[in-house]
């Protein structure tokens, strides 16, 4: 893991007292509301709903146990015992009181936190693939690279006032579990023939409104390129991104409006000056970060305990075939907490199971953690031997749910239960689905399908890229649900198809249904996957099961 | 008559805590949705919505909401964006609905 | 994740209102104004000029304990005076506020009451703007009588305005025609102000008024010979018309402009750099492409880059693309830009800020002072250059 520099310590720390400044500025009149909202939204603190919310940043989703332990502080202390895991790997507290919001800040800066630029107008805190550094199908961890960049981000001077936020993800796996594709700007660690190390950058990705895959901007650009790079890219940005209208003005629509080709020419352009600006300083500092995110050393013990387990415990067993993935250190484990228990708001920990995590770390995880951007938590280093001692202390903090990648592993937005933009509820739908089908026992059956639900078009729950996504609207004063098919956010990436009209909040769990009954029946053996069989056969038989009456209709 | 679709109630969130609050007949702000000064007219509605946008420091984000006359003539919320906020999260006990008699 | 709702602005709503309101009566709108308690206190500020008295008669016939903030500059001309207090007795009105400037200013500023003669700006904020800014503390509304037809900038005025979204301010007869004031005035058989037969249209102070002759604008007596139109209470295309000068911040704090060449845009700057071999100083908009400055970019001494409005950050990228492009002279943003910002714009490369009074008073000295620090903590310099 990064170890915070004393220059990474001192600027959160002075971080925490500028905003306790700015907020006494706000009360005493120096500051309009107008003026204070970006400067609150650069730390972290929205209005919403019913109440503030404060994201605290989870930079690429790596944290330690003390952190977590920390988060569970401030929730039983300035919260209400419970946080939310988002779909961009941070953490929101939902019922802050302004006046307090310094005092969070002081608290997390202390174990090497911030809630800097989880919002505003800003390039956002980074992300990353969620099983970094130990998936088996890595080649290399892309975490240095996310470190390097947040460090650049952070505070850029030109970059705070861009024309709407700005999102950087990175993988360093073929398999791409960071949706690279659909961020404004998505790098994929690649080696050219030379063997040398460096960028495949894609510019332009986005979900919300106008959801578009990220094209290639540069095939290769050399590690060393990589800050005048992206700077070049925000200048141009920042210079002739669109400022009349804020659904223009992503970089997806300029892009869009531009045409790569331009867009190309423009940072080509810029960049032979930003780059006179990088000594090569930077890449000193690259390599000291990485050296941060070697390897730890794993130990050597017999993995005997989890073969008996296996073998003695169902339960386990159908714990570790879901909610465990391929180390690279064949003795060692990934396992995935899922927050998705049947009938719970996707991503909610409570303070007592933030700190079970904590402890589970510290003693099974070499004292790490990581949040995904599918609202779960990773413990990434569990040596197989401990694997039914650590499924024990989970299952004791009702944390042993085993769903990851099952139906009811849902993604959804915290929706109209608490979000101010959101047109509908969508917590509600995702308990919905994850009951219903509990009660059938099918989940198992049904295997890996992705369901992602969004409470507006601003797409927080990726509803485009589900597997089966669904959006909640209003339509004439009432809650209406739009289901989408055939969306993929990986490597194969793919937006997802409008299938028809929307449903009522009572319908959308038995369209749902129809949906995965006709799913079942149209497989051709339960290898096939919902994406899969949606791909072979097309939309029409799954429209013909979500619309039966209108279908009869038309056959008569 | 009054046209029914034009009552509404002016709304905010409290600058301090973050609660919703409502402008009452008084000038001050309320948690109680039926304290709310009920507006018929849409333009006087606007122009009091200028005057606190642009002079009251207490609250943040004052937007106007419609509202109904409940049968003991106190206003109460239309759209179920302003019910959810007169109550807190669906999915948790939280917020005013556990603040309520 | 989701960005916040944006608040509608004031001037949003200002919209809104001024779409409402289109084609309401006069009487009608201030009605529903004065008439409901809510809407917060309210003044009308009247010159007790040459058509003040419609506004003051309308608002009798609603409500005779209105205040009406009267500025007294003490050099106007005795007829008003007269008129005033005629006016105060015939409509009956109750709350009439007669407001002079400070004394202490005064003695300070103008002991010899000739300011008027080398400084006009100078002498309407000291006489005027200042005094009735501070009467309206407490206002939330205040109502004013221009008009459309009085020309200038006046053409284009809204009925409801947004008056640095800290008031608002109703111009009810912003519509009217000069036949429509005739007309009220005569049908409401409501005295003259002595003076408009004797050929002022638009009577303000003595010493800067003078008659207007047939086929003039009403309010060409103003200030005659200068290019003034307007004392500064009033705003023209949301940019209020400071008498008094723009702040510099620097690294050292407040000072004000060193720089007394005047400025140019870019567009005349091939003239310019022609003409005069001395200082040249041009103003920039912030969506400028900064290649095309490179011709010029060793003769010029000062570019001031605006910023509109706070949150739009263009600025900051053009000044660093100015410097890469290799600008060396002073670089200066100018507008709405923030304490907190300060630092943002030192690290791009401005060496100042330029903000107006305004702003300096909400957002004092040392606000800014604390990030002079702005070269602390900087994780792109730290990436840029080996220390």
């Amino acid at each position: 893991m990064y170890n915070y520099t004393n220059f990474d310590k001192e600027f959160v720390a002075e971080r925490a007292v500028q905003f306790r400044d700015q907020v006494q500025r706000r009360i005493d009149g120096s500051l309009t509301e107008d003026e204070f909202r970006p400067l609150r939204l650069m730390n972290g603190l929205y209005m919403l709903l019913h109440a503030y919310m404060l994201r605290v940043a989870i930079p690429y989703g790596t944290l330690s146990g003390t952190q977590m332990r920390t988060l569970a502080d401030v929730a039983d202390t300035w919260d209400k015992g419970y946080a939310h895991f988002s779909t961009r790997q941070n953490v929101q507290f939902h019922w802050p009181q302004l006046q307090d919001v310094p005092n969070i800040l002081e608290a997390l800066a202390a174990v090497d936190m911030h809630a800097i630029q989880t919002s505003g107008s800003c390039i956002r805190s980074v992300t990353a693939d969620h099983f970094a550094g130990v998936a088996a199908d890595e080649f290399e961890d892309p975490r240095p690279t996310a470190e390097f960049v947040r460090q650049w981000s952070t505070d850029h001077p030109e970059f705070a006032f861009l024309p709407r936020k700005f999102k950087f993800a990175v993988t360093g796996s073929e398999n791409d579990r960071a949706v690279t594709k659909f961020h404004d700007i998505g790098l994929r660690l690649v080696r050219n023939a030379t063997g040398a190390p460096g960028y495949e950058v894609s510019v332009g990705g986005g979900l919300g409104r106008t959801p578009m895959i990220g094209k290639v901007l540069r095939k290769f650009l050399p590690r060393a390129d990589l800050l005048p790079y992206m700077e070049s890219i925000l200048q141009v940005y920042n210079q002739i991104g669109r400022r009349d209208n804020k659904y223009k003005a992503r970089i997806k629509i300029t892009l869009h409006e531009h045409g790569i080709e331009d867009i190309r020419r423009r940072v080509e352009e810029i960049f032979s000056f930003q780059r006179t600006r990088f000594d090569g300083v930077d890449q000193d500092i690259f390599s000291r970060i990485q050296d941060d995110f070697e390897a730890p050393l794993y130990k050597q013990a017999s993995t005997d305990e989890y073969a008996k387990a296996r073998e003695s415990n169902p339960l386990f067993r159908s714990f570790t075939d879901t909610n465990v993935h391929a180390h690279k250190n064949s003795d060692f484990a990934i396992v995935t907490v899922s927050l998705k228990a049947h009938g719970a708001t996707p991503g909610d920990a409570s303070s007592a199971q933030m700190r079970v995590l904590a402890d589970i770390a510290e003693k099974w995880s070499l004292d790490e953690l990581r949040v995904s951007h599918e609202q779960n938590i990773i413990l990434p280093h569990v040596h197989k031997g401990d694997l039914p001692v650590v499924y024990n202390a989970l299952q004791a903090a009702k944390l042993a749910t085993a769903n990851i990648g099952l139906i009811s592993d849902v993604i959804a937005c915290p929706g109209l239960d608490y979000c101010d933009l959101a047109t509908a509820r969508s917590i509600n739908v995702a308990q919905g689905i994850a009951t219903r089908f509990d009660e059938l026992k099918l989940e198992h059956d049904i295997g890996h399908v992705k369901v992602k639900i969004s409470g507006c078009i601003n797409a927080c729950g990726h509803h485009h890229v589900g597997h089966i996504g669904i959006l909640g609207l209003e339509k004439s004063g009432i809650e209406s649900y739009q289901i989408t098919l055939g969306g993929d956010g990986t490597e194969t990436a793919a937006i997802g198809k409008i299938i028809g009209p929307g449903f009522k909040a009572d319908e959308i769990i038995p369209a749902v249904e129809r949906l995965i009954t006709a799913y079942l029946e149209l497989r051709l053996d339960a290898s096939e996957t919902f994406l899969i069989t949606f791909r072979r056969l097309g939309p029409s038989p799954f429209k013909a099961a979500l619309y039966p009456a209108k279908e009869k209709y038309h056959a008569a | 008559m009054k046209n029914e679709t034009h009552l509404s109630v002016i709304t905010a969130n409290d600058l301090l805590s973050g609660e919703v609050v409502y402008l009452t007949a008084s000038g001050e702000w309320s948690p109680e949705h039926s304290n709310a000064i009920l507006f018929d007219e849409a333009v006087m509605a606007n122009a009091r919505l200028v005057g606190v946008q642009s002079s009251d420091n207490s609250i943040v984000g004052a937007y106007l909401a419609g509202a109904t006359q409940g049968i003991n003539l106190a206003p109460s919320p239309v759209h179920f964006r302003e019910i959810f906020r007169t109550k807190g999260p669906s999915n948790r006990a939280l917020g005013k609905q556990t603040q309520s008699v | 994740m989701p960005l916040e709702n944006p608040i509608p602005s004031i001037s949003e709503r200002v919209v809104e209102l001024n779409n409402r309101y289109r084609n309401d009566e006069t009487t009608g709108v201030l009605r529903d104004i004065l008439g409901d308690p809510l809407f917060g206190p309210i003044a009308l500020v009247s010159s007790f000029g040459a058509e003040a008295v419609v506004l003051l008669h309308m608002i009798s016939e609603i409500d005779r304990s209105t205040p009406i903030i009267f500025i007294d500059t003490e050099m106007l001309f005795p007829q008003t005076l007269d008129y005033q207090r005629k006016l105060a007795e015939d409509l009956g009105l109750s709350d009439v506020r007669r407001i002079t400037p400070s004394r202490e200013a005064i003695f300070l500023r103008d002991p010899d009451n000739l300011m008027h003669l080398a400084d006009r700006d100078s002498c309407c904020a000291l006489r005027k703007a200042e005094p009735l800014e501070k009467a309206l503390a407490g206002f939330d509304v205040w109502i004013s009588g221009r008009k459309r037809f009085q020309g200038g900038v006046r053409v284009k005025l809204v009925l409801f305005e947004n008056e640095d979204d800290t008031r608002i301010k109703i111009n009810p007869l912003a519509h009217w025609s000069r036949k429509d004031v005739a007309d009220y005035i005569e049908a409401n058989n409501l005295p003259r102000h002595p003076l408009v037969e004797k050929g002022y249209p638009s009577i303000g102070c003595e010493p800067c008024t003078t008659q207007v002759s047939s086929g003039e604008e009403e309010r060409a007596g103003r200030w005659r010979g200068d290019e003034k139109t307007e004392c500064g209470i009033h705003f023209s295309n949301s940019v209020r018309l400071m008498p008094d000068a723009n702040i510099i911040v620097t690294d050292d704090g407040f000072a004000s402009d060193d720089w007394n060449r005047g400025y140019s845009s870019f567009e005349g700057i091939e003239a310019e750099t022609k003409t005069q071999n001395a200082a040249l100083a041009i103003d920039l908009q912030n969506d400028f492409d900064a290649a095309t400055i490179l011709p010029w970019m060793d003769q010029i001494d000062l570019i001031r880059i605006d910023f509109p409005v706070f949150s739009d950050g263009r600025g900051f990228s053009l000044a660093q693309r100015l410097r890469l492009l290799g600008y060396h002279g002073r670089l200066r943003a100018r507008g709405h830009v923030l304490a907190d910002q300060y630092a943002m714009a030192r690290r791009s490369g401005f060496d100042e800020v330029e903000i107006d009074q305004k702003l300096a008073a909400r957002q004092p000295e040392p606000q800014w002072m604390a990030r002079a620090d702005w070269q602390a903590r900087s994780y792109q310099q730290r990436l840029q250059q080996s220390a």
